[in-house]
């Protein structure tokens, strides 16, 4: 009778009277007898478990990526936005002192077109020199010698080959000293003018002095305006820099918020998780671990997408704003990478820590109280 | 049963809590011993303490004052390490609610203890598939807990129980949520591991049928002991007690 009845609650339970077999072999439920010490898990089997977690809770992993994703957008606009206003501001002001500087070029031997000249590059050339340069090849000279540098519509020549024939000699470059001597270079010239980017630079050579009485040595800057103009920048350039100090440090508070609050819901909304995982044997550094193994995932991962947003918005606002070209041509992609890297381990780095109370909060809670919460 | 090899005894157990500005006693001084081997059940109204008491057996709380030794040991003050030990390896619970980790399938639910153990997904998934198989969802292992039904989603939390061969099992009104049949079911099972693997079974409950089979019934009314009974000096009416 009592077997009968054991059979029939072996149907009607689909076979949970097997349970008699749940022992890998019979009564081998744990008789062990002293009390043995949890193990420490590996870093991935945490790691497959945060993973795991992401993504069956897709949806509300996404509600506190874009929390990241918003943050750094807005620290990476804001960087990508400061550079892409100097790098044009930069780019006007160089053409601003080459339009200044070709006049001067203009005002001594007249129209450039048809004619000879001499450019030396001392040293590395300013933008500005650069712009000018391309002003001078655009207007086709008839013979533009070089020496120092190499560039498309510049001959190349040598010190005693680069003045013959040249109504002008160039000299541009931010070395103070020219490693030739102005005698040599101005040999051959129809008239001996040297325009100048440095008024204080020095040249070699022993006959140094008297080659340059019987050289006219001019400036291509009008000396005062220069300076003017150097200060003015530098001003500029100072209070640019304290604008964009304190935007990114607003833009950075308003990320830790966005991103901590975030972080919070997702570890006050799991208590009860966090108790059953407790209950059956987790230790506090397992849950700890895993709560920043997830925020670190969801802060690279919102990071990114910020660093891409961030930078892709104002380079279209700016882009239908100024033209393209001009953005494009002026933004220094150098410092554009550098801001996408620095904000991608920002968002990282404040994720994890703004992850570490609400996950110690967590690791530390008595299972009972964390099984007790209805959050 | 072996009355004089003890698995857990509580001494003086208080718990006092903080509901806003008023405290609250919830265990007054609860002292008793509890068997290996026994089925015991705990009775009592809601309110009265007895869960309390119950998460002081299984590690999960920390008395106010008093003592739980758990295998001969001050249990709260081993470390945490040998603490998470005895809830992985000793004790299996199974709730009212379940508390299954909802993101997770059936299969890495009952896993999940094996691989807190330290056991290889492979080994756990395999050793977990055939506990669920024997608690008859061996068709269901890769379901989330929501995809399950109420009896289903506890056939799951008893695998998950059961998965490390524990020796003691805590069930806090493991039938409270379900309906008669499935209860009825889920008692027999308890009952069988306690016969067949000399597990000592813990539950509390209002079910009249749970008390029934038990060996010894432990009354808790305003946090303490109010009696303590073998289960063949207690007259059970079934009809009234429901």
């Amino acid at each position: 009778m009592r077997e009968k009845k054991q059979r029939m609650a072996e149907r009607d339970t689909g076979g949970s009277a097997g349970v008699a077999t749940v022992a890998p072999q019979s009564s081998i439920f744990n008789q062990q007898s002293s009390i043995g010490s949890q193990v420490r898990l590996p870093f991935r089997t945490a790691f497959r478990i945060s993973v795991q977690g992401i993504r069956i809770r897709l949806g509300r992993s996404l509600v506190t990526v874009s929390g990241v994703v918003l943050g750094i957008a807005f620290l990476m606009s804001n960087l990508t936005g400061q550079l892409i206003k100097n790098g044009v501001a930069a780019k006007r002001e160089a053409r601003q002192q080459a339009t200044l500087m070709a006049a001067m070029v203009r005002a001594e031997i007249g129209d450039v077109r048809d004619k000879n000249l001499a450019v030396l590059v001392c040293g590395t050339l300013r933008p500005y020199e650069t712009e000018l340069l391309s002003t001078i090849v655009a207007a086709k000279p008839a013979q533009l010698r070089g020496l120092g540098l190499t560039q498309e519509g510049v001959t190349p020549a040598t010190p005693s080959t680069l003045g013959a024939g040249a109504g002008v000699l160039l000299v541009l470059g931010d070395a103070p000293s020219g490693a030739f001597a102005l005698e040599e270079l101005t040999q051959g010239m129809t008239q001996k003018v040297v325009l100048e980017a440095e008024a204080a630079r020095t040249y070699a050579g022993k006959a140094a002095l008297e080659a340059e009485a019987s050289a006219v040595r001019r400036e291509l800057f009008f000396g005062a305006q220069h300076e003017q103009q150097k200060a003015r920048m530098a001003k500029e350039a100072q209070q640019a820099h304290a604008r964009t100090l304190w935007i990114v440090v607003i833009s950075l508070l308003v990320t830790v918020i966005g991103v901590s609050n975030a972080l919070l819901m997702s570890v006050t909304e799991r208590f009860r998780e966090i108790g059953t995982m407790k209950c059956l044997g987790a230790l506090s550094s397992f849950i700890r671990l895993l709560f920043l193994i997830e925020s670190s995932l969801i802060g690279a991962a919102g990071s990114l997408m910020g660093v891409v947003a961030g930078a892709i918005l104002p380079l279209l606002a700016y882009g239908f704003t100024y033209s393209f070209v001009t953005v494009l041509g002026s933004l220094p992609y150098g410092w554009l990478m550098l801001a996408g890297a620095g904000s991608a381990v920002v968002g990282t780095l404040l994720a994890v820590l703004a992850a570490i109370y609400p996950a110690t909060i967590a690791s530390r809670m008595l299972p009972a109280s964390a099984l007790r919460s209805t959050v | 049963m072996n009355k004089t090899s003890i698995i857990a005894r509580a001494k003086d157990v208080t718990r006092r809590y903080k509901l806003g500005e008023e405290i609250v006693w919830a265990l007054n001084g609860i002292s008793m011993d509890i068997y290996e081997g026994e089925y015991l059940s705990i009775m009592g109204p809601s309110g009265s303490g007895k869960s309390t008491f119950f998460n002081m057996i299984g590690a999960l709380d920390i008395p106010t004052t008093g003592t739980i030794e758990f295998m001969g040991a001050d249990l709260f003050a081993l470390p945490e390490e040998k603490q998470a030990w005895i809830r992985c390896n000793k004790i299996g619970y199974i709730f009212q609610t379940f508390n299954l980790v909802m993101v997770m399938t059936a299969l890495e639910n009952v896993a999940l203890p094996m691989i807190l153990q330290g056991a290889t997904l492979e080994r756990a998934h395999e050793r977990a598939a055939e506990v669920l198989k024997q608690v008859g969802l061996g068709h269901r292992i890769t379901h989330l807990p929501g995809q399950l039904s109420g009896g289903q989603r506890q056939r799951v939390a008893i695998a998950r129980a059961l998965v490390n061969a524990p020796a003691v099992i805590l069930a806090d009104e493991p039938t409270g949520n379900l309906d008669t049949k499935i209860g009825a079911e889920i008692i027999e099972l308890l009952k069988r591991l306690q016969t067949e693997h000399k597990v000592t079974v813990i539950t509390a409950t209002h079910d009249a049928k749970m008390l029934d089979i038990s060996d010894r019934i432990a009354w808790i009314r305003d946090g303490k002991l109010e009696r303590l009974e073998e289960r063949a000096n207690v007259t059970i009416n079934m009809g009234s007690m429901h």
